[in-house]
């Protein structure tokens, strides 16, 4: 199937950096709005919390950033989410000593689904989208048809403090959620990943041109591959958190997939490959955390924020694909 | 300079003249004899059994039928589950168990979702949005306004309406005879009419085809207008069926997905220009006689979403696993 | 008598290039009017102006007199003007009956009237000398088929103009023969004839004029009778042919790099070559005489199934383009959009690119600062002209790409270098500066594998001159040989087909 975008015609360089600014510029702006609305929340601790409430998101997008970037869509991450929350619930059984061990197999876990995703894609050539649609089915089956449907077992303190303990009088900062370091240590693992290696430098180019790549001598397909593991992995992460201070259910999951790439298109990614950066993923997470945020506080429905990322990503792709008709 | 002939057209010999749609309803008819055996339940075999089987084929057969016309000319529609969705709950809600609503509920109903599909058109055709991105949002925004607008079971169809589900003709249920009219129609239109042959040419080559004089856009436009009201009939059916519709009745049918891989399976290209009704009909009874041999087996529900993600997966890979270039 | 078609100063620019400039042409009721030109002379984008693909940015298009404006192809079919175009625009999987009346379909009562249409398309194609079934799958036809139904697609219009694109490309003698005859047939029908070609004796058959394009410009208009072949190959060649090509090697080349014995695949027979350090070898032949194929395998891309490989006198296996580089392969596609440059990366990251593939995965991007100053060193080298090598790299010219991915694989220092087409759609003076370096690259002691279809350059570069035919080497010419000579090796010396394409 041909899913190609019409080729975007090159702007300069600046231009991504423009991204990275609007995606700030739209976070400062939301969380204005939001801090005049509930003035506390320029409180450190507050903000702090807003943080940890948004980490998942933000690791989420990240990781699928790098599929982004590779010129697919990863649409299972949600599904692996919820595996996560309920496998881990089940496996754990409550009993703290099996924190380490159960985290060491949810990661497994990721990777196996991360390496089904990008070997379907790279060998059996169905399409991302698709492929991806059918592992969601696939994982998110497997994991109601493990728990019956009804999640049992509980999660210890010690799994759930990944997400949701706070550190208190933590000197510069105050409070200091382990989320957050969590946060902060992935974003940045996830930029020298992008930013630093020459792994980066190859998936941006299988992203762009697949096949001047592989003549170039990069190898596309574990290229590819990884890109879908990184993106599973990240998803495990964000998981562990998300069951640390949601607890467990069996929607734990449901739609992080599609925020996590309007997260990306809003940092100023380009859909199907080529373009984007850790940076402008991060404040696109952050700008899509605020609005729902602040969407709360209005009291609008939160089932609003579909049709919110359904209208970002019409605009993002729309005005890439009319950049590109008024440059030629 | 030469068309793109693909493998199999040009090794094609012996069993592979067999036509695609005759291989994959022989495989349906053997999957289901061969359950409905093994199980012990040959009474399955019967008049009342097929008849069983074909009224499950009716609303994904619906769906699917719509899904060929967006496919053939080039594009996809992934936001039929939201329509389907949208337009039975909108169906109930206008009702509310009055038959003299009847008409205008559905009149309703058609004028939404030819709104519907002339938004994708012109965002695929005229804006040159890649359908997947654009279908996905505007199946996203539907979604979003539905599940914020109805968050319960809001009213009831008509009880006389509610009947035209349950009624027979003949001895055949008017549900079956309902698809089996649309297949006609849409068999009709592609085989017998000159805009058939155009969705063929844009789909096939479009640049060809506006060489050709052709409207490609007005073409494209067309198409995922018919997707869209035929998701809108399977949408009504639905609602008919059920008494009501729920917000999630399409995400939960997997409608978006299964009708893909059922155009796929039955021959049809995902690139366009080729295939055609009769496929999508031994599609989708392949996947209906797949579930009714879940049913037989007792496979738990859950577990049936792993098998129908793992098909969807399968299906469209021994299509696509031929091609030689890159898919991201 | 005044002429049917008439364009006056059509200019039409693309981003940097123009690719036509205030171009005049006319052409009359019952003539044939060649157009000739190298490639990239602005022949098919006049067309495409013409038949309302292209919008001109100046000019004027008359037809009888009236000016007229195409904002669609159907506008320009309707007005009477019909194409056989150069790209096929036939749909693979219909019919030949369903493809030549795509767009112009008979109804009967609403409904296709598809007898109708197989019997007009029969005796369209009997016209043609034809006898394809109207009922096949365009994808089962050969290429020279699939030309046939695209012109008799042409010819279902009754054309007041018809635009025939280089049609004989494909086709044999027979069916080429069949044509000429019919293209006299509609003349005397009083159709005018617009046709592309650079096959000289089917132009000095059918031409009433002549036109040349060079570079988007009009060279100039002639009768038949006051144009002559040499007249015609230097105006659309220009004056610089003689100085445009470096000195050959002054010494004798050295050690081989390159042995193939006995070499195949699916496209390639019994391939026996050698290239030695110092030298360039040039690879000629017909659009399917497997030369894009060698290319492809001595890069792994399309790898060989048998025979041998020695690369610096040691047995290699090139299963991948991975391989091959490791092997110290380097390779300049001949599709520079498709195969070469990623189009949004920088002209610095585009240089690097091998050097990443190649290095370990997480090993730091540019190798630190020196292969930053490496990599600037050699696009400035190749004189890579970009505001700024942080630039994407798909705001450069055509040559600049070709030599930013040059400057690529001066990164890794290959022993032999594969060139595919490295001029093609490249300005006069990049091409220039490209042969430079691909002969100080071969005086360095690398050897050059350089697979062209551009005669003239195969024979003014080239040190030593290979020539397939039908998958295989047919023979061996020193540089500098005659493009005839080039030309009858390349068709397999076959009585009446060489002769038709001799020049």
């Amino acid at each position: 199937m041909t899913v190609l975008l019409n080729a975007v015609r090159p702007t300069r360089r600046r231009t991504a950096w423009l991204s990275v600014n609007l995606a700030l510029v739209i976070f400062v702006v939301l969380y204005g709005v939001i801090a005049i609305l509930q003035p506390n929340y320029l409180d450190a601790a507050l903000f702090m919390n807003f943080l940890r409430r948004a980490a998942p998101l933000i690791i989420l997008a990240c990781g699928q950033l790098f599929v982004i970037l590779s010129g697919g869509f990863d649409l299972s991450m949600g599904a692996v989410v919820t595996l996560v929350v309920l496998a881990a619930s089940m496996l754990i059984g409550g009993d703290p000593d099996m924190t380490w061990t159960v985290i060491a197999i949810l990661y497994a876990m990721g990777l196996a689904v991360g390496l089904a995703n990008g070997l379907i894609v790279s060998f059996l050539k169905v399409p991302s989208i698709i492929a991806t649609l059918g592992t969601m089915l696939l994982v998110n089956g497997l994991a109601l048809a493990w728990s019956g449907g009804a999640p049992r077992g509980d999660l210890p303190d010690n799994f759930r403090n990944l997400g949701r303990l706070v550190l208190k009088d933590v000197p510069l900062v105050g409070s200091l959620p382990i989320a957050v370091v969590i946060l902060v240590v992935v974003t940045l693992l996830a930029w020298w990943g992008l930013h630093a290696t020459a792994y980066g430098k190859r998936l941006l180019a299988v992203g762009d041109n697949p096949r001047a790549a592989e003549l170039a001598g990069v190898p596309v397909k574990p290229t590819r591959i990884s890109a879908f593991v990184v993106s599973a992995l990240s998803a495990v992460t964000a998981g562990i958190l998300i069951g640390g201070f949601s607890g467990v259910s069996v929607n734990a999951g449901r739609g992080l997939e599609l925020q996590a790439i309007a997260a990306c298109v809003i940092g100023g990614a380009q859909l199907l490959g080529g373009r984007g950066t850790i940076v402008g993923a991060l404040f696109g997470a952050l700008s899509l955390f605020a609005l729902f945020t602040l969407l709360n506080l209005l009291g609008l429905p939160q089932a609003l924020r579909d049709s919110l990322q359904g209208l970002i990503l019409i605009a993002a792709v729309g005005v890439t694909v009319l950049r590109y008709r008024r440059s030629t | 300079m030469s068309v793109n002939a693909t493998p199999v057209a040009m090794t094609r010999r012996g069993f592979r003249d067999v036509p695609v749609p005759v291989v994959v309803i022989a495989l349906a008819a053997l999957i289901y004899v061969t359950a409905a055996i093994v199980t012990g339940q040959a009474n399955q075999i019967s008049a009342a059994g097929l008849t069983g089987l074909l009224q499950r084929t009716v609303a994904l057969g619906l769906v699917g039928l719509g899904q060929t016309f967006a496919i053939l000319v080039g594009s996809i529609d992934l936001s039929v589950a939201a329509l389907i969705s949208t337009v039975a709950v909108l169906a109930s809600y206008l009702m509310q168990g009055d038959p003299s609503m009847i008409v205008p509920a559905i009149a309703a109903c058609v004028a939404l979702s030819l709104g519907v599909g002339a938004i994708n058109g012109v965002l695929v055709a005229y804006w040159g949005i890649n359908p997947l991105i654009a279908t996905l949002s505007t199946g996203l925004i539907l979604q979003g306004l539905l599940s914020a607008s109805f968050t319960f079971l809001s009213g009831s169809v008509a009880p006389s309406f509610q009947a035209l589900a349950y009624q027979n003709l003949l001895g055949v249920p008017l549900p079956v005879l309902l698809l089996a009219v649309f297949a006609l129609a849409a068999w009709f239109v592609l085989a017998k009419t000159r805009f058939g042959a155009h969705l063929y040419a844009a789909g096939g080559n479009p640049d060809g085809a506006k060489l050709a004089g052709l409207r490609v856009q007005r073409l494209v436009l067309g198409a995922h207008v018919i997707a869209s009201f035929a998701a809108c009939v399977a949408g009504l059916y639905l609602a008919a069926r059920l008494q009501s519709g729920t917000p999630w009745i399409g995400r939960d049918g997997i409608y978006d997905l299964e009708s893909i891989a059922i155009v796929v399976i039955g021959g049809t290209l995902l690139s366009g220009g080729k295939g055609g009704v009769l496929g999508t009909i031994a599609g989708v009874l392949l996947f209906a006689s797949l579930d009714a041999s879940f049913n037989m087996f007792g496979v738990d529900a859950f577990l049936k979403q792993v098998l129908r993600g793992a098909i969807v997966i399968a299906a469209v890979s021994v299509y696509a696993v031929r091609n030689r270039g890159h898919v991201a | 008598m005044s002429p049917v078609l008439e364009m006056r100063s059509i200019s039409k620019a693309f981003t940097a290039v123009k690719a036509l400039d205030q171009v005049d042409f006319d052409c009359r009721a019952g003539e044939v009017h060649v157009i000739c030109g190298e490639n990239g002379a602005g022949k098919s984008t006049l067309m495409k102006v013409l038949g309302g693909s292209y919008r001109p940015d100046e000019g004027e298009i008359r037809l009888d007199g009236a000016p007229v404006r195409f904002q669609h192809p159907r506008e320009a079919r309707a007005a009477g003007i019909s194409i056989v175009h150069q790209e096929l625009s036939l749909l693979p999987f219909r019919s030949v009956a369903e493809n030549i009346f795509t767009g112009m379909e008979p109804t009967r009562w609403g409904l296709l009237d598809r007898r109708q249409m197989d019997e007009r398309a029969r005796a369209l194609l009997q016209r043609l000398g034809s006898s394809i079934p109207t009922g096949a799958q365009v994808a089962d036809l050969s290429i020279a088929e699939q030309q046939l139904v695209e012109i008799a697609k042409a010819m279902l219009l009754d054309a007041k103009v018809l635009v025939m694109d280089e049609p004989t490309a494909a086709l044999d003698d027979r069916d080429a023969h069949a044509l000429l005859r019919l293209i006299s047939r509609m003349k005397a029908e009083g159709v005018a004839i617009i046709y592309i070609s650079h096959r000289m004796p089917e132009v000095m058959a059918i031409a009433d004029r002549i036109t040349v394009l060079k570079d988007g410009r009009l060279v100039w208009t002639r009768d038949r009778q006051d144009a002559t072949v040499n007249a015609i190959v230097t105006a659309m060649v220009g004056r610089e042919l003689q100085d445009f090509y470096p000195a050959r090697a002054a010494t004798e080349p050295g050690q081989s790099v390159l042995q193939i014995r006995g070499a195949g695949n699916r496209h390639l027979r019994d391939i026996d070559m050698v290239a030695r350090a110092g030298e360039i070898v040039g690879i000629a032949g017909l659009e399917d005489s497997g030369k894009g194929a060698l290319a492809q395998a001595l890069f792994g891309d399309q790898p060989f199934t048998q025979g041998e490989v020695e690369i610096g006198g040691k047995p290699v296996v090139l299963h991948s383009p991975r391989q091959a580089i490791a092997a110290g392969v380097g390779y300049l596609p001949g599709d520079r959009k498709r195969e070469g440059i990623v189009p949004r990366q920088s002209v610095r990251d585009n240089a690097l690119l091998t050097l990443q593939a190649m290095a370990a995965v997480l090993s730091l991007p540019n190798a630190g600062v020196r292969s930053v100053a490496e990599a600037d060193r050699n696009l400035r080298t190749m004189d890579v002209r970009a505001g700024d090598f942080g630039q994407e790299i798909a705001t450069l010219s055509g040559g600049n790409q070709q030599k930013a991915i040059i400057a690529r694989w001066l990164m890794q220092n290959p022993d032999l270098f594969v060139f595919v087409e490295p001029t093609r759609g490249i300005d006069v003076a990049a091409k220039a500066a490209i042969y430079e370096t691909m002969r100080a690259l071969a005086n360095e002691g690398r050897a050059i594998v350089m697979i062209s279809s551009d005669l003239p350059e195969i024979v003014g570069v080239s040190d030593r001159i290979l020539v397939m035919h039908q998958g295989r080497i047919a023979g061996e010419l020193p540089g500098g040989a005659e493009e005839g000579a080039v030309m009858q090796l390349a068709l397999g010396v076959t009585g009446n087909a060489a002769e038709r394409e001799m020049v």
